[in-house]
């Protein structure tokens, strides 16, 4: 466990409240010279601010207008709002969203959780594995999903020759609504479970190595230990992991596009994909900007409650037990 | 406990040396976690080793061969075709693009990061909070008033118009973790360099850079791997084959190849090369970034 | 990771970023020396590749044809049309498909052109150079052949399962159990672009309710969708489903990337129903298949119905715009020229399409299958309506949800009922 405390934004840049180990007279002299000006932050700020809070802002403005691409927006007023609170695509896609969130947590988070913790051990073969499993990492998330579009094609596919020998005939996985969805949850969960598993896995890896031989004198079991110190000594990956797992689920934006182009029907119509859908094949970008904004209010949600519930704030006490 | 003072107990290193691990000590091995290894082994390697054979396949006998027979007349025909189609150039192109968003998130985090963690401005405060608040938010959902920008600025269709988001959403992740880095120099180093008489800019280059170079490499690892992952930018952005990058070429291959699923599959593996040369290279780099991603 | 090395990537990387604006600067200056015809990507781009390369002989300003994939064709055409780099002249289906650009002024009026060059304007067949007018402006020049919607079969499947091709309606109904019994597909449908399944509705619509039912809804009325033809024609779509018509594996065939075309030409399906252009794609994919077993029909008559079974839907055909803005209006009007040329409409036919010239019925003689030439001809020619493909003529903003509900109608998502409802309420 490192230096994840030293991450709170309530930290940020003050002067330590801590005692300089130096005589505080000679330290306050010293503390003038060789300090930034905020003007270092300056690049940083502006060119976040034009390219990523500013199209915050427009995206909430666009919110209010009726826009084709062509032209100058109109102003509509809420009437984008109000389409948006009555459309059953979008009340469908939300859901959608939601279940993929919580789905992909369900499915990535003890893959990814336990093979860390076996990649941290000092296994034989280890190293051989661990190499393999990185290699998804290399791919792009358009090139795994054009990988498993085609590997999951019933026709011209390895399905088309799996499918007869196994009895099942055509298997047409991307076409029926629950094994789309379930296709989905499976490609993100192969292209991600290897990221969760390095984080895991360097989480682990600070685990002392004395916590487990105290719990070995006490007569604990592997289990027993899994449970009373690996967990417990990980739970601030666990909160960076799902975090990530979290924010991640709201922007599977290209797997969705190659996999299923949101179908069959709407049935893997996520939010992004909805607003890729409105704006760039409806053209109707201002109700799109309505999704969009509404994606950037769950999304900030999520993260604010998930870091202030599962524990930044908790972090301190477990490193002081240690 | 101080942030300053107080060395967290691991080091700046992501990849600390091997350490005991208590199963080590162990004389039985944990099968259960082989096995659950082998079996998540099978779940990567199947589909990567199918990937593999299919590029060697004809396309003809795709179907009827199966999968994982390896091909009983195997080509090289499917690599010429797929380097044909100009599939190079949209690496290149990628390259390029990649390049550009590490030197200038490298470069905008760094100092921002420094001007956080040291100086003694307010405001300084408030930037990072407002660089926080940007962890959450979806690039996606910024699109159409990006395209708006880029558009205004006169830069549809250039490299140019994908490099500008893609390094400003990628900043907020950096700047965390940038942040963490920086925290971890102590305090009597900076004294150090002040009693030295050296400025902000030789602080920040003598002191900083290099004690934050787990940081940096993280940073560098994280923005490179969003800009070559990008799809959504290129996709609404640029519309021309010269500017294309590997993301969409490969996406516009599905539909040139039609029903020549070895011909597409050889494209992925082609435009997987240069990370893996890059993998092969820096292995050790590339992982502890990546674990720092997490980590810091 | 050393910091000298990143240092030194940073720098470097600095001074290719330059570079990379300046190329951005750069495309756009290009872009004003060469002109740009876009073109939707396909097989049949060869006749406009052979068009302008006799352009670019006579021409001083070079034509560049930049071929778009078809998925992504509309949308990528609206982004840049929405900047500055827009085509200088570019491929579309005439009438709902510009009128955005032509709401906005976007567009060159042909009208002088025509008016200048009247053997240019009586090349033309006048409806179908009708269908490239908005409000009574002619903005765009048939580049393409008619593009009537076929039932083509595979004859050597036929002559296997012992079978004939489809008169009637129950004829069609037989064809399917007989073709499931044999353990063929009897219709190849590419269920992961929905705008073909359009076509089996479109033709429903048509032949129980006639070209009134649509009709209404063009113009606005989406209460037109509640016309007990659209139900009816709903429930005959859920009912072929259920019959096992398309198989069960459809829902993520593509046709875009070939995967329909390619089960007929195989022979894993019987039967697909697709536009005339069909006959061109397995010229060039799979030619033997084309020439010798590639069968083709009319949309049988549905019992009880009101429409002319001579009826005809479809794309009358495609059409090249000129933007307003164009750098070169006058070389792109020359350009426009070359599509009623004598090498033009010999190149089309001979690529299998039939063009839309008032020649044409000659012209057709040449085409490498002349029966089947003729047989579009005529059938585009006598048919009293010709219905333009629905998501062209709607606008997007209708034309996007609509094509996902006859998705989801397909897939049993929703039942003829919902999806009544669903449309109405558009």
């Amino acid at each position: 466990m490192r230096a994840l405390p030293q991450n709170r934004p309530a930290r940020s840049g003050s002067a330590p409240a801590a005692p300089a180990p130096s005589s505080p007279r000679r330290a306050r002299s010293v503390r003038q010279v060789g300090r930034p000006g905020g003007a270092w932050a300056l690049p940083a700020l502006l060119y976040f601010g034009m390219f990523a809070a500013l199209p915050m802002v427009l995206v909430a403005y666009l919110s209010l207008t009726s826009w084709g691409g062509l032209g100058s927006p109109r102003f509509v007023g809420l009437e984008n709002w109000s389409r948006l609170a009555g459309d059953p695509v979008m009340h469908n896609a939300v859901w959608l969203s939601l279940v993929l969130t919580v789905l992909n947590w369900i499915v990535q988070t003890p893959i990814a959780l336990l093979l860390g913790v076996w990649a941290a051990g000092p296994q034989r073969n280890r190293a051989v594995l661990s190499a393999i499993f990185f290699l998804p990492l290399l791919l792009s998330s358009a090139a795994i999903a054009i990988i498993w579009r085609a590997m999951l094609d019933p026709n011209f596919g390895p399905l088309a020759w799996l499918g007869p020998r196994l009895g099942l005939g055509s298997v047409d996985v991307l076409g029926g609504s629950t094994s789309a969805f379930a296709a989905i949850v499976f490609v993100t969960a192969w292209q991600f479970i290897p990221l969760h598993m390095l984080l895991y896995q360097g989480g682990a890896r600070q685990i002392p190595a004395s916590l487990y031989e105290a719990a070995r004198i006490d007569g604990a079991g592997m289990l027993s230990s899994f449970w009373h110190i690996t967990l417990p000594q990980l739970r601030h990956t666990i909160t960076t992991s799902s975090v990530l797992m979290v924010v991640g689920s709201l922007t599977y934006f290209d797997t969705v596009l190659i996999l299923t182009g949101g179908g069959p029907g709407t049935d893997t119509t996520i939010v992004p994909f909805l607003m890729y859908r409105a704006g760039f094949r409806s053209w109707e970008l201002g109700y799109a900007s309505a999704i969009a904004f509404t994606l950037v209010v769950v999304a900030t949600v999520i993260a604010l409650l998930l870091v202030r519930f599962t524990g930044f704030g908790t972090m301190r006490s477990t490193r002081e037990g240690m | 406990m101080s942030t300053t003072t107080t060395r967290p107990r691991g080091t700046a290193s992501a990849v600390r040396p091997r350490r005991s691990w208590p199963n080590g000590s162990r004389r039985r091995p944990n099968l259960l976690a082989g096995a659950g290894s082998l079996l998540w082994l099978a779940v990567v390697g199947v589909p990567l080793y199918a990937l593999l054979v299919a590029t060697f396949q004809r396309s003809e006998n795709y179907t009827s061969e199966g999968p994982l027979a390896p091909p009983s007349d195997p080509t090289l025909d499917n690599y010429a075709t797929a380097i044909e189609n100009g599939l190079l150039g949209f690496v290149l192109n990628t390259a390029v693009v990649t390049l550009a968003v590490v030197a200038i998130v490298v470069a905008l985090s760094a100092t921002a990061g420094y001007a956080v963690v040291r100086s003694r401005t307010r405001w300084t405060h408030g930037v990072f909070r407002a660089f926080l608040l940007g962890l959450a938010i979806p690039s996606q959902a910024v699109i159409i008033p990006v395209y708006l920008i880029i558009v205004e600025m006169g830069l549809y269709d250039s490299l140019t118009a994908i490099v500008l988001p893609t390094a400003a959403f990628a900043l907020p992740v950096c700047m965390l973790i940038l942040v963490g880095s920086m925290r971890d120099i102590s305090e009597e180093l900076y004294e150090a360099m002040a009693l030295d008489g050296a400025g902000s800019v030789r602080t920040f280059l003598q002191l900083v850079v290099p004690l934050s170079r787990p940081g940096l490499s993280t940073v560098a690892v994280y923005s490179a791997l969003q800009a070559w992952n990008g799809f959504l930018f290129p996709l609404i952005l640029t519309q021309s084959h010269d500017k294309r990058l590997i993301t969409m070429g490969l996406f516009e291959f599905q539909g040139e190849y039609r029903v020549d699923v070895p011909g597409l599959l050889t494209a992925v593996v082609l435009s997987t090369v240069p990370l893996f040369i890059v993998y092969l290279v820096a292995r050790r780099s590339l992982v502890a970034g990546l674990m720092g991603v997490g980590g810091k | 990771m050393t910091t000298p090395r990143v240092a030194a990537a940073g720098a470097s990387v600095l001074a290719l970023l330059t570079a990379t604006a300046c190329g951005g600067g750069g495309g756009g200056a290009a872009a004003d020396e060469d002109m740009h015809v876009w073109m939707y990507q396909d097989t049949l781009v060869v006749v406009q590749e052979a068009a302008v390369e006799r352009f670019n002989e006579e021409s001083d300003v070079q034509a560049v044809i930049d071929e778009v994939p078809g998925d992504n064709y509309e949308e990528r055409l609206r982004t840049a049309m929405g900047s500055s780099e827009q085509p200088d002249v570019f491929f579309n289906w005439g009438a709902g498909s510009i009128q955005p650009y032509v709401e906005q002024d976007m567009l060159m009026p042909l009208d002088d052109l025509l008016a200048e060059d009247t053997e240019l304007a009586d090349a033309f067949i006048p409806s179908i150079l009708e269908a490239g007018e908005v409000d009574g402006v002619q903005y765009g020049i048939p580049l393409r052949g008619t593009q009537p919607v076929i039932l083509f079969y595979n004859e050597a499947v036929f002559e296997d399962v012992g079978v004939e091709p489809p008169q009637t309606w129950e004829d069609i109904l037989d064809l399917v159990d007989a073709f499931d019994e044999a353990g063929v597909t009897p219709f190849a449908l590419a269920g992961a672009d929905p705008w073909t399944e359009q076509m089996w509705l479109q033709y429903l619509v048509d032949r129980i309710g006639g070209p009134e039912v649509f009709q209404r809804i063009h113009e606005g009325d989406m209460e037109g969708w509640r016309d007990p033809a659209v139900l009816e024609a709903a429930e005959t779509v859920r009912d072929l489903v259920e019959r096992g018509a398309f198989g069960d594996a459809y829902a993520s065939v593509s046709y875009t990337e070939g995967g329909a075309s390619t089960l007929l030409s195989e022979g894993r399906a019987a039967m697909h129903l697709m536009g005339s252009w069909e006959y061109s794609t397995h010229l060039d994919q799979d030619r033997d298949f084309a020439e010798d077993d590639l069968g083709y029909t009319v949309f049988p008559p549905v019992p009880g119905g009101e429409g002319d079974p001579a009826n005809v839907v479809g794309n009358p055909t495609n059409f090249f715009s000129v933007t307003a803005d164009t750098a070169h209006p006058d070389q792109a009007q020359e350009f426009l020229r070359y599509t009623s040329q004598e090498e033009y409409v010999a190149d089309m036919v001979a690529n299998g399409e039939v063009p839309t010239t008032t020649n044409a019925e000659e012209a057709v003689a040449d085409s490498p299958n002349p029966e089947f030439a003729t047989f579009q001809y005529e059938m585009v020619r006598d048919a009293p309506h010709f219905q333009l493909s629905w998501d062209q003529a709607l606008p997007p903003e209708t034309a996007t949800p609509m094509v996902t509900e006859i998705e989801s109608l397909f897939n049993g998502q929703s039942t003829p009922e919902q999806f009544v409802d669903a449309l109405a309420a558009l």
